[in-house]
């Protein structure tokens, strides 16, 4: 029963006290330099940074294996998926054409293969880095530093809100199913087609709707109440002040940015293909 | 003084409505009063709330005539906010109105949206929680607090913005009983501490009056139907006229043949009392005495005229022997109604023996509990918040498997069956009929489970159609769900239940945050059902509920169940209600007050003289 709101993971490490405007800078930063290249090497360079980060910031594994098989599922099937449909993709890339596995309509081309695993790896590269900002900020310091970084404030709150009323939502939706199976409105295996089993399961919809339109309701009275979006400007009791080490890894992103448009520019501008 | 709160000829209608929902109200209110707005539902009393604080006319729109003035200004020139930082506003959904990720951001909340200083805001905040007693929990979310930790948190929240006027909309709706007292007694603090004027909105009778009220403002059909002090209206019977439960005690002493203009300091069980003789020579009967000499004609002869100039010694003796008289009087009616004959109940039709489980390995959530409930019969499981109720009957239904023990339908054995499957012998019915209804028609509400049943088409029609007739919703059965009052979505989820013809039906909180009348026409109609033969079990914290309506109480306390027995003498047991952290029926205090010899046999005539007027 003791789970905090959202996906926070409670932790002292170095990641946990920096301040959420400047992580959200890094991650962006992050995400900017991946998609600039489309090179192997990079990709191994800040996997790797990004998995010593992560294991610095200590979140226990569990609490991310959702998120991680999540990606990692969707990364496979991305990949089977360029496999079948272009299996000759790789080679608009490099030019060449070198045959590997025959599939019968076509043949998977060598080219292809080391372009699916490059692109795996950029996708697997922004995982420990997002993953190391949602379980170690909070989510009301995010809603803060959003407004920190410009978001105007109210968009910055629903933000935090909706963290703040989806666990209650979910419990929600878990008691009509419950309610639904106790029905014989079953939704589990052994309770008829799998058709019948959706069926049942969006019977659901319609009472989780009405009960989030009340919900919001009651949430906006409350709000209103208290003076929500009255002056142009509101603080915020769990807004963090830069530290110099926060101001410090700012500039280390201007840092990464500024190589990764460089190396861009001059050595590595396209598909790095070694065997070509 | 000039009163903080002033209505003139004010009347409202809601946008979309024909009648106006308040009708020429007066109303003054002055600085530091405690001033309690009581009325059924559909009265008024929230829109009253929600003028005071500003939702109407800044969130609900409408027609206002007439005046109000708050701090001696016109309201209606303010902004919302402007009303926020004279009036706070503790709502009656303590887990809606909690919108801050953690209980420090949300007691902060107004001060962040009035951008105060983060250092000033951090001091505001924990000497708001340590008003409140909740500083320990600054850095807990919402999930990790019980519905009354949650608002003592709003509390502390309404309290860091330095707002005068404290305004409670329906605070007990969701809380437990010992709850319930708590957050009256720390409202009462706060009210004698800090001076503030407090407006609470309640149909519960007797938990509001837990506490010193200082006036009473009876709302009925959008007018002010009565105001005074707790005992003068609660001496001339007002309370009952509009809907409102008086406190049972006060309906022991009616169906006593006693008339409650007899009696002073009515709001208290413990301390009412006789009121002394007319024309006393002292001061010692201040305060109550006006009508007194009316009032002394209709009492049957209990009092002797003792004339003027008595001493207070002589005074004293004679109310000592009118209070013995009080004693005999009650003890000879108690004695003289029969007990209600329970039906013998039939056999064991829900049986759980021994039942263990755990959320978390090591601590068990219901430990050892065996309980049995017979066919026909009706039985109420009492219990406080996080006593293991739910836990419980998650076991019952299947949504849990018991790590130990075993639970048995009809003798059978039934660990291994599925929600579905218990489903069709156990009926559930939720607190919230929101979560139970699904469909846009009522009949195909009920039909729906039929189908899932694998009911016949041919048949579903008339099962459908009988179970909405018994809820007294055959009329109804075109009409789109939406369109049902409460009450009657409530019938809705039982006539669901029903048609699927079970065995057992399992209500949870079957009357939370209902007034007094639909509670009584909700019950009633569970009564009837189960004087028919269904086997009932009340999953609640509500001791009225339990007193009325089951023929048995069990209680759960930490997980087990600590007594089992008739319902009279488990809330006569003061000491068992203590340690489940209920309370103890207003009926067994009273009946210790008075000395009467066994408060659980005046319980149980309480109960027997209420079911003969109600089915009277």
């Amino acid at each position: 029963m003791n789970q905090t709101s959202g996906l926070y993971v409670a932790g002292e490490s170095f990641f946990h006290r920096m301040d959420a405007a400047v992580k959200l800078i890094l991650l962006l930063t992050w995400t900017v330099v991946t998609f600039l290249f489309m090179d192997l090497r990079v990709f191994v360079v800040m996997l790797a940074g990004g998995v010593t980060m992560l294991l610095l910031a200590r979140v226990p594994f569990r609490k991310m294996a959702l998120l991680f098989w999540a990606l990692m599922v969707f990364t496979v099937i991305n990949s089977i998926f360029i496999l079948l449909i272009t299996p000759r993709f790789g080679t608009t890339l490099t030019g060449s054409d070198t045959p590997f596995i025959p599939l019968g309509y076509d043949t998977i081309n060598a080219e292809t293969l080391f372009y699916v695993l490059t692109l795996s790896l950029k996708y697997l590269t922004l995982l420990p880095i997002t993953l190391l900002f949602i379980f170690t900020t909070h989510p009301s310091r995010f809603a803060a530093s959003l407004n920190k970084l410009g978001v105007p404030y109210k968009l910055a709150y629903a933000v935090s809100i909706a963290f703040r009323y989806i666990p209650d939502l979910t419990k929600e939706f878990r008691t009509i199913l419950n309610a639904l199976q106790m029905r014989g409105l079953g939704i589990s295996r052994g309770d008829g087609t799998l058709l019948q089993r959706a069926r049942n399961v969006t019977q659901a919809v319609v009472p989780l709707l009405q009960s989030s339109l009340q919900r919001i309701e009651s949430v906006s009275d409350a709000m209103d109440l208290r003076g929500f979006g009255t002056r142009p400007q509101r603080t915020w009791y769990m807004g963090t002040v830069m530290k110099g080490s926060d101001k410090l890894i700012a500039l280390l992103c201007v840092v990464l940015l500024a190589t990764g448009v460089g190396l861009k520019q001059s050595l590595l501008q396209g598909f790095w293909y070694p065997f070509g | 003084m000039q009163p903080v709160i002033t209505f003139r000829h004010f009347s409202f209608r809601y946008k979309n409505q024909s009648e106006p929902t308040l009708k020429n109200i007066h109303l003054e209110i002055a600085r530091g009063e405690k001033i309690w707005i009581a009325g059924p539902s559909g009265s008024g009393k929230s829109t009253l709330a929600h003028c005071i604080n500003g939702l109407i006319p800044f969130s609900y729109g409408g027609e206002i005539s007439g005046q109000l003035l708050l701090e001696g200004q016109d309201a209606s020139a303010m902004t919302i906010f402007e009303r926020s930082r004279r009036v706070g506003t503790i709502l009656q959904n303590p887990d809606a109105q909690f919108v801050g990720q953690t209980v420090g951001e949300d007691v902060a909340f107004q001060l962040e949206n009035e951008a105060t200083p983060q250092d000033v805001m951090k001091e505001a905040v924990f000497s708001a929680l340590d008003v409140v007693g909740m500083r320990a929990f600054e850095a807990r979310g919402p999930h990790e607090l019980s519905g009354g930790q949650k608002q003592q948190v709003s509390l502390a929240g309404v309290l860091s913005t330095q707002a005068d006027i404290l305004l409670f909309d329906e605070p007990l709706a969701n809380l437990d009983p010992a709850s319930g007292a708590k957050a009256m007694r720390l409202i009462d603090e706060i009210h004698r501490n800090q001076g503030k004027t407090v407006i609470l909105i309640e149909h519960r009778v007797e938990d509001v009056l837990l506490e010193h009220i200082d006036r009473v403002v009876v709302m009925n059909e959008g007018e002010i139907a009565a105001i005074g002090t707790p005992d003068e209206l609660l001496a001339a019977g007002i309370l009952p006229q509009y809907g409102l439960r008086q406190p049972l005690y006060l309906d022991a002493l009616s169906h006593a043949g006693l008339s409650l203009s007899n009696f002073t300091d009515l709001t208290d069980p413990a301390s009412l009392r006789l009121q002394e003789p007319v024309g006393m020579p002292n001061g010692a009967r201040e305060g109550n005495g006006q009508g007194g000499s009316e009032r002394m004609k209709d009492n049957d002869a209990k009092i002797t005229d003792d004339g003027d100039g008595h001493r207070i010694q002589d005074d004293r003796e004679r109310t000592g022997a009118s209070e013995l008289q009080l004693r005999e009087r009650l003890e000879t009616w108690a004695a003289s109604v029969p007990p209600v004959v329970r039906s013998s109940a039939g056999e064991p039709l829900l049986e759980l023996r021994g039942v263990s489980f755990a959320y978390e390995p090591g601590t068990n959530a219901v430990e050892d509990v065996s309980l049995t409930v017979r066919a026909g019969e009706t039985v109420a499981l009492l219990g406080s918040n996080g006593a293991g109720k739910s836990t419980l009957s998650g076991l019952i239904t299947g949504l849990l498997k018991p790590s130990r023990g075993e639970i048995l339908l009809s003798g059978e054995v039934i660990n291994g069956w599925s929600i579905r499957r218990r489903g069709e012998a156990i009926g559930y019915v939720m607190q919230h009929p929101h979560h139970m209804l699904t469909q846009h028609i009522v009949r195909d509400e009920v039909r729906i489970g039929l189908a899932a049943r694998g009911v016949p088409e041919s048949e579903r029609d008339q099962r459908a159609d009988e179970a909405l007739r018994i809820c007294g919703l055959y009329p109804y059965r075109n009409w789109p769900v939406s369109a049902l009052s409460f009450g009657q979505k409530k019938r809705l989820s039982i006539a669901a239940i029903l048609a699927l013809q079970p065995q057992l039906m399992i209500l949870d909180e079957p009357t939370a945050g209902q007034d007094y009348r639909h509670y009584t026409e909700f019950m009633e109609f569970i009564a009837q059902l189960a004087a028919e033969g269904m086997a009932f079990l009340f999953i609640t914290h509500d001791m009225h509920l339990a007193l009325e309506y089951a023929d048995r109480a069990a209680v759960m306390a930490g997980g087990r169940i600590i007594a089992e027995d008739t319902v009279a003498r488990i809330l006569a047991d003061g000491d068992l209600t203590a340690r489940a952290n209920l309370r103890e029926t207003s009926l067994a205090r009273f009946a210790k007050a008075q000395g009467l010899t066994s408060p659980s046999r005046f319980v149980e005539a309480f109960i027997a003289a209420e079911k003969k007027v109600k089915r009277a």
